[in-house]
């Protein structure tokens, strides 16, 4: 049971994730294609956690296969918050963070 | 925020723990014997449970997300504002005391008074939604193009602003053709102390 367990637990938890992110296009967020492909790799994997029931071998290797779809996403994403926590931020984008939000377009009137 | 650190914490674990099977066990012949690690077949019965399980956990999920998502998903905008009316509109948003919004026909209807403004106890909408324009007169209601080249539709704003009464949240757009927008924006109308001051300036 433990590659079912493991596999399936994966497919979740990415899954999930994956969506969460994906649902933010409805505030205008837009969508990326790796996020699409993680999510298929999600499908896969769950497929892979019932074949590993009666083909572990089998199951282990969609698995994996789904594994490298999904680092697709991931390995860049863990890439730019490793460089982001490393770097030093710049003085403009946190001042950026602080200004008036919609002064653009408005005229000046009461 | 544990669900993007424990998906790619899981995500490890299974892409090491496939590797290793993928690459340590031989699809035909006599493989390693058995174990809790690197088990073997399951039963008929076992299969059975766990992929009705599966498939109920899968629908279940997928039924939840999908009323989740359209839970989320904004309602756009009608608005209704009086023939022949130019300058700027706005509406206020979460204002207590005054009527609701009204949905008609999977949006929600603004309308307008001659004034320009509205006050409204309902919440603003975020999100992408397609709003639509309509000018309202005894005769009925005339469809107001915003986009192309008879827009009258400019300078579509929403935001929060903070004054005596507190915070506001409101949305604004102007009414009224290209170059009476660029007028509007070039040479604003002086403001009017006696005039409530969140009250739009109308272009006569």
């Amino acid at each position: 049971m433990l590659p079912f367990v493991l596999y399936f637990v994966t497919a979740v938890v990415t899954g999930f994730h994956v969506y969460t992110l994906l649902s933010l296009a409805v505030y205008g967020v837009p969508v990326n294609l790796l996020e699409l492909l993680s999510l298929l790799g999600s499908f896969c994997l769950l497929i892979a956690a019932y074949v590993s029931l009666f083909r572990p071998h089998a199951a282990a290797r969609l698995a994996l296969l789904a594994c490298l779809v999904m680092w697709s996403f991931y390995a860049p994403a863990i890439a730019k918050i490793v460089r982001t926590r490393w770097a030093m931020p710049a003085a403009v984008s946190q001042f950026m963070g602080a200004t008036s939000k919609h002064s653009f377009l408005r005229p000046n009137r009461a | 925020m544990i669900v993007p650190y424990l998906a790619a914490i899981v995500l490890a674990l299974a892409t090491a723990y496939s590797a290793v099977v993928s690459f340590r066990q031989k699809p035909e012949g006599e493989g390693p014997r058995p174990s809790w690690i690197f088990p073997g077949r399951t039963n008929r019965p076992a299969r059975m449970f766990v992929g009705f399980a599966m498939l109920i956990l899968v629908i279940g999920l997928g039924v939840r997300f999908g009323t989740n998502g359209r839970n989320l998903s904004p309602r756009s905008f009608r608005f209704l504002i009086p023939e022949g009316y130019r300058g700027w509109v706005r509406v206020e948003f979460e204002i207590p005391g005054v009527p609701a919004l009204q949905a008609e026909r999977g949006q929600i209807v603004i309308k307008i008074p001659p004034s320009g403004l509205l006050r409204t106890s309902s919440p603003e909408q975020y999100g992408w939604a397609r709003d639509t324009y309509f000018f309202y007169s005894s005769a009925g209601l005339r469809p107001i193009p915003d986009s192309g080249p008879a827009r009258l539709i400019w300078g579509k704003i929403n935001g929060e602003s903070t004054g005596s009464s507190g915070k506001r949240k409101y949305e604004e757009f102007f009414v009224g053709n290209e170059q009476q927008y660029k007028d509007q924006i070039d040479h604003p109308k002086p403001k009017d102390s006696s005039r409530d001051s969140h009250s739009p300036a109308a272009i006569p």
